[in-house]
């Protein structure tokens, strides 16, 4: 009678040729079963170290040697970290023959232009203690910053040089440490240029607490900056093209979200040629005014100053808010101007004019923040000098642009003729937060028809018409 | 500031637009008056016709446009046109009686005129581009040169008396190509030139702001600096183009192609046509960016209008039937081989003779424009319904049934009108007036607008089908008078009720039901008998007889303002359900004249009408979808059908229960024998998976069957998963019976289905007198039973009817259901769903009977379970004492 219990092989063939069928042949909706939430890094309760930083604390750097009592390895992840290096690794540049390192240790912008003998100031916003000149160890671990990004006292303020602000509680901060929020972020990078809103125009303190207009993954889904900028090992991901030129660790929309996310298929196809910004980001600056234009050239005149006007030491500016962004070709990489870079001063001076064409299959039409400016160069070389503006010696204590150059070129190691003039210039910043929510992004008449202002320059982009009309392009 | 802009100027290298798009190749013309002078010279109006006659053929496009022409040219008997109302005499604006603006044209002089042709000029060249019945009489000549008085008689409101029109010095319309053709025509100032009866200046007045035209106090004079030195037209001033949405907007509807202003509409505007009577507005624009007080407004980030978001604009479906570039040849004259006819007008043809003749659908009033018919390009024209409904289940039938605005025009939220009582008119000597989407006052812009549902109707369309299509219903109650009937006047209308600027103190004192000596507007209702015999008497004391009140629905069908992906309905039980969208009762009037049931208008063009139903005090319009031939599951049965299921498996539960209970007492009474009991296989390994098999798909059948049928009941399951569920299990049964079929004839077993002839009667019977008397005694079972010999005789007929009448019918009807979207022609020979459907439940309810007694009987063994127990284990314990075994089931 062993037979007796096969009979369960019954019911369960039942079931197997039922469900088989059903399973096989209902029909698969072809709705997207993609979820970004699963994308998201999970976020762990960080150990409370209020126990285990009992200070007092003398300086920064002691903190950070009792940091690394347990955290053996964290040193060398931060020393390899651009935060720390301020460079990028070696980059090979199509134009170039030497590949090139290129960081904010070393780079020019047309806002503060440069680091190099203007240390302290800049310096602020370094992860490190006492980078006041170019003798910084940056092999000396004690120099690391912990705290800056791990603070959760709220009370830690770094100033010149990168040292801790008269005041702070060094105890304080140890024991508050936790995963880094949009505080510790914002602190520098909400701020970058100066002050709040100046450079990016995409990032400024309106991020702190913004509404689903400022941006929907803050604002509505309460992201922070690391649920984007997934950090592993210290490497925190994300690139910026003011300072670097090529798009490795880089962040895409992609990463969570499908590629062809939409349901019309006219929608997807435009991923062929415009990246995700381009709709989805109609307007920048959406809440604080950022800078647009910066004269250099008329700075050092004693007129009533306001700070987003004139100031003396810095000449003139125009903010802006609810800036339409304007839109070129990008593929990632970027053309950098390199200190010794010959120019043409009757001409705009791109000082990381993004690459890509309408020809190049990986590039893609982004929005970009133009930052102009006019700012100092040597007459004779033709070339853009750096000026010491900060301290002894510095255009901002003693006005005197050619005392400036003269000490900015000896710190850069580029001869100075002598002779000085202005020039204009140009950096680009792709604008890639601030994603407006659905109901704001832009519609076909944004770029397409005939009538009402379009954005998109269809003949400056490389297209014989509206591509409505005349076809995309053709790889 | 400037320098920045300049710089980014500079950056960004601009090419000029129009380099791309090309400038206006329009060439320099003059602008011409009547007499083919110079309007430069002799500062008379300009005369489209003469000015732009110099390269077309403006005598060719006026007299054929039917926008010219309005019915003009096809005027009839009165009471003659498929409209049927005894006082219309065309199909178009000229000559059907348009009774939301009520005025009323005779087709021939009535001593009751109102208003006149130089009035319905006034009133109706607001959405007349002039020509036609602007230009000439009845009898072809020109009004301006008219010899007959008729056409030139006018009804002074003011004095109240009949007087003639000066038609010389007020001119005539000629068609106005300048309202359609430029950018920016000022529609306003023509609108004013035609109120206040200076028509020869109507079309001048359109030009007026461009920089050609300028007016002051009346008079009209040209300005030099737009000409160039042949007295040309300037070609900076020559802005011609092809038609854009406003310029059709101006009569049309509301346009608004700015994406920078909000939109705003206070809703049921009389100057947008379409929007007034649909909702419908032509915009890009997101309804959550307009500037209306939309109820979830937040959540709408949809644009109002899909194809003006897509920049499409609408002569881009609506073009000019001569226009090569669309044209199509007739498919009746064109040879089947051919997909394309490359034959067509050259471009230079086409340019001196653009037919203006505009493609349309085919929803209008019935007679409008007939040789147009379904001209237009059609949303199949361009989309590819299956490519675009790859989750759609039986899409060959729902794009046979349905239309896709169906789906695809949910919901409209602009305000649109619901009805207008003419029988009172409120203080402001208005008619009264409900509008759909809000509920509070429709000119306050702070009323919350919901939004409304269009009605779904069946329609007759182009290729013979018959579609559910949404619609707007607009129902008008009206006085009519005479023999035969008509309208009665507007202006007899207010002579009635009025004295002076309030109303007659006999209307007052019949419908100022609170005392307080005025009609509120909640008091402006004929609600009773009374008070409409009231008014009937004040409209006597005119002298106006066989008064009657009366009411109609005009149907208005809805193109219009589609949307897609998540907008669209797609919920399968927003139909396949009761309620159900094609049966909704859709509301016509809040309050309404007391006991006047609204007729739909005759020329609606529906395949079938559906009925005037009366709920809470209010009207509503309910479709009748099996009427018009559509039989929806989930919405649709029959009751009979239902009936006779439902008693045959009631039936069979009493039986069972009364059986069961006898069975209980009748073991009380009599002490259980005991018997000597032996082991059996009797089912092998493949008989019971075929029967657990059969077993688990029929119960699986049934179930989806129910939740297919009252999707409303088993509202937590989804309708779309039960009929593909449904469908897959039907496979799985007609395979599985085939299998065992082909497994009892291979092992000859199906000798145990087949009743002997000898005798079978008499076992039959001594079966049934076991089950009626034997079982309650204790007796033992009939017949022994034997792997060889398992069923009974009452088994073997039972089987022999299920598996060989109820199966084949039921599987044969489920096919040709499942095969009506394949062969529809097919399914309608023998007898449609409508007979399908019901006869597939009958059958199911049987099985669900017979599946209820199977069960029963199975307890019926040697003990309750024995039997159920055998079929799961194969194993079973039978009798041996008695030479007779007992029996299952």
């Amino acid at each position: 009678m062993k037979q007796q219990n096969l009979w369960i092989i019954i019911p369960l063939l039942v079931l197997f040729f039922l469900i088989l069928p059903i399973y096989l042949f209902y029909p698969r909706l072809t709705k997207l079963q993609h979820d970004p939430w699963s994308f998201l890094p999970q976020h762990t309760q960080h150990t409370d170290h209020s126990q285990l930083m009992p200070g007092p604390y003398a300086d920064g750097s002691a903190v950070t040697k009792e940091c690394l009592q347990c955290h053996e390895e964290t040193a060398i992840e931060v020393m390899q970290n651009a935060h720390w290096t301020w460079e990028s690794e070696p980059v090979e540049l199509p134009e170039r023959q030497e590949a090139v390192v290129l960081g904010k240790k070393n780079a020019i912008n047309n806002f503060c232009i440069g680091v190099r003998s203007n240390w302290p100031p800049c310096t602020a916003c370094h992860v490190g203690y006492g980078w006041v000149d170019e003798t910084f160890d940056f092999e000396d671990p004690s120099a690391i910053d912990c705290i800056v990004c791990h603070d959760q006292s709220g009370q830690y303020i770094k100033t010149k040089g990168g040292y801790p602000a008269e005041g702070v509680d060094l105890a304080l901060a140890a024991q508050s440490v936790g995963i880094p929020t949009r505080e510790n972020c914002g602190g520098c990078h909400f701020r970058g240029g100066g002050g709040n809103a100046v450079k990016h125009g995409d990032l400024d303190e309106s991020l702190y607490y913004p509404s689903e207009r400022i941006d929907i993954h803050m604002g509505k889904h309460e992201f922070i900056c690391t649920d984007c900028h997934r950090t592993r090992e210290h490497n925190i991901m994300g690139r910026s093209i003011s300072v670097s030129s090529d798009d490795r660790n880089q962040i895409y929309c992609i990463d969570c979200h499908a590629m062809n996310v939409h349901q019309d298929e006219r929608l997807n196809l435009h991923n062929l040629s415009v990246a995700c910004q381009a709709c989805h980001i109609p307007e920048a600056a959406v809440k604080e005014a950022t800078k647009m234009h910066w004269d250099w050239s008329a700075a050092g005149q004693d007129l009533p100053e306001d700070p987003h006007d004139y100031i003396k030491i810095k000449g003139r500016f125009v903010y802006e808010r609810n800036i339409k962004p304007d839109y070129f070709w990008y593929n990632g990489n970027t053309k950098p101007y390199l200190f010794g870079d010959t120019i043409d001063p009757d001409e705009v001076t791109m000082l990381n004019e993004p690459r890509g064409s309408i020809d190049d299959p990986n590039a893609r039409i982004w929005p970009f923040k133009i930052h102009l400016a006019e700012q100092i160069y040597d007459k004779t070389y033709n070339y853009l000098l750096q000026p010491k503006t900060w301290g002894k010696g510095g255009y901002w204590t003693e006005f005197d642009w050619d005392k400036a150059a003269r000490l900015g070129s000896k710190a850069v190691g580029l001869p100075y003729s002598g002779s000085f003039g202005f020039t204009s210039t140009a950096m680009f910043w792709p604008i890639t937060h601030m994603v407006a929510p659905t109901s704001k992004t832009l519609q076909c008449n944004d770029c397409h028809g005939e009538e009402g202002e379009q954005r998109l320059n269809w003949a400056a982009l490389g297209y014989e018409g509206d591509p409505m009309l005349y076809g995309g392009r053709k790889n | 500031m400037w320098f920045h802009k300049s710089m980014r100027l500079f950056l960004v290298v601009i090419f000029p637009l129009a380099m791309v798009f090309g400038q206006n190749m329009h060439p320099v013309f003059p602008l011409l008056d009547e007499d083919d002078k110079n309007v430069l010279k002799s500062n008379n109006p300009i005369s489209t016709l003469r000015t732009c006659g110099g390269c077309h053929d403006t005598d060719y496009i006026s007299s054929h446009s039917f926008h010219s022409q309005v019915g003009f040219d096809q005027i009839k008997e009165a009471g003659k046109t498929e409209s049927g109302r005894p006082w219309d005499f065309s199909p178009g604006m000229f000559g059907r009686w348009n009774s939301l603006v009520y005025r009323y044209l005779p087709a021939e002089y009535d001593e009751y005129l109102d208003p006149g042709r130089a009035e319905w000029l006034k009133l109706f060249g607001a959405r007349h581009v002039g020509g036609g019945p602007a230009v000439y009489s009845v009898n072809g000549e020109r009004l301006d040169d008219l010899t007959m008085k008729e056409e030139s008689q006018r009804l002074n409101s003011q004095r109240g008396k009949i007087e003639t029109w000066d038609w010389k010095q007020s001119g005539v319309v000629e068609m106005n190509c300048f309202l359609c053709h430029i950018p920016n025509p000022n529609n306003n100032a023509r609108l004013n030139a035609l109120k206040s009866g200076t028509f020869k200046w109507a079309n001048t007045a359109t030009l007026l702001e461009t920089g050609i035209v300028r007016e002051k106090n009346g008079t009209y004079s040209y300005i030099r600096s737009a000409f160039g030195p042949q007295q040309n037209l300037s070609a900076d001033y020559i802005l011609v183009q092809e038609p854009k949405n406003d310029n059709c907007g101006f009569c049309h509807g509301l346009v608004h192609d700015d994406p920078n202003i909000p939109l705003i509409t206070a809703g049921c505007q009389p100057q947008h046509w379409m929007t007034e009577t649909t909702g419908q507005v032509i915009t890009a624009q997101r309804l959550v960016d307009s500037g209306m007080n939309l109820k979830n407004k937040r959540d709408l980030n949809r644009s109002w209008d899909i194809h003006a978001e897509r920049l499409l604009n609408c002569i881009d479906c609506h073009h000019s039937i001569n226009n090569p570039f669309f044209y199509q040849e007739d498919p009746e004259s064109r040879p089947a081989h051919l997909l394309f006819s490359p034959r067509r007008l050259e471009l230079e043809d086409y340019l001196y003779r653009p037919s203006h003749q505009f493609a349309r659908g085919q929803s209008s009033f019935a007679g409008l424009a007939p040789e147009l018919k379904a001209t237009m390009r059609r949303c199949e024209s361009c989309h590819d319904f299956n490519v675009a409904h790859p989750w759609l289940p039986y899409r060959q039938r729902h794009q046979n049934s349905v239309t896709c605005e169906s789906c695809h025009i949910p919901k409209l939220y602009a305000p649109a009108r619901r009805l207008l009582d003419w029988s009172i008119l409120t203080a402001d000597q208005k008619p009264r007036m409900e509008c759909r989407s809000i509920d509070g006052p429709a000119k306050d812009i702070s009323t919350l607008v919901k939004g409304y549902k269009p009605v779904l109707l069946p329609r007759r369309e182009y290729d013979g089908r018959i579609r559910f299509a949404p619609y707007n219903l607009i129902t008008v109650w009206f006085w009519t008078f005479g023999d035969p009937e008509r309208p009665v006047r507007l202006y007899d209308l207010k002579r009635a009720l009025f004295a002076g600027n309030n109303y007659h103190p006999d209307v007052i004192e019949a419908l100022d039901s609170n005392k307080n000596n005025k009609i509120d507007s909640d008091e402006c209702l004929l609600d009773t008998k009374a008070k409409q015999n009231a008014i009937r008497r004040r409209l006597s004391a005119l002298g106006l007889e066989n008064l009657q009140l009366c009411g109609e629905i005009q149907p208005f069908a809805i193109h219009h303002n589609v949307t897609h992906g998540e907008w669209v309905v797609r919920d399968c039980q927003a139909c396949h359900n009761h309620p159900s969208n094609t049966t909704r009762p859709f509301l016509l009037a809040q309050n309404y004249p007391y006991g006047i049931i609204p007729c739909m208008v005759q020329d609606a063009q529906l395949a079938h009408d559906g009925r005037v139903i009366e709920m809470d005090n209010k009207l509503f319009y309910q479709t009748n979808a099996r009427a018009a031939g559509f039989f929806i599951l989930g919405l649709n049965s029959v009751l009979w059908v239902q009936i006779i299921g439902a008693a045959s498996v009631i039936l069979v539960l009493l039986g069972i229960v009364l059986h069961a209970g006898m069975r209980l007492r009748s073991k009380a009474v009599h002490s259980e024998e005991s018997v000597k009991t032996h082991q059996i296989y009797m089912y092998s390994v493949y008989e019971r998976f075929w029967h657990w098999m059969q077993a688990a798909t029929i119960i699986g059948l049934i179930f989806t069957g129910l939740v297919i049928h009252a999707p409303d009941v088993f509202g937590f399951l989804s309708f779309e998963a039960a009929v593909w569920v449904h469908n897959i299990l039907a496979v799985i049964l007609v395979v599985n019976a085939f299998l065992s079929l082909f497994y009892h004839f291979a092992s000859g077993n199906i000798k145990r289905y087949l009743p002997e002839p000898q005798g079978f009667f008499n076992q039959a019977v001594q079966q049934m007198s076991y089950y009626l008397r034997g079982i309650f005694r204790n007796q033992p079972h009939p017949f022994e039973k034997t792997p060889e010999k398992r069923l009974n005789p009452l088994q073997k007929i039972t089987y022999l009817v299920i598996l060989n009448i109820l199966l084949p019918v039921q599987i044969i009807t489920g096919i040709l259901i499942w095969g009506a979207q394949h062969w529809p022609e097919f399914l309608s020979k023998v007898g449609g769903l409508e007979l399908l459907i019901p006869f597939h439940s009958l059958i199911a309810w049987f099985f669900a009977a017979f599946l209820l007694l199977h069960i029963y009987l199975t307890t019926t063994g040697h003990t309750p379970t024995s039997n159920i127990r055998a079929m799961i284990v194969g194993w079973e314990e039978i009798e041996m004492k008695s030479q007779e075994s007992r029996h299952e089931q």
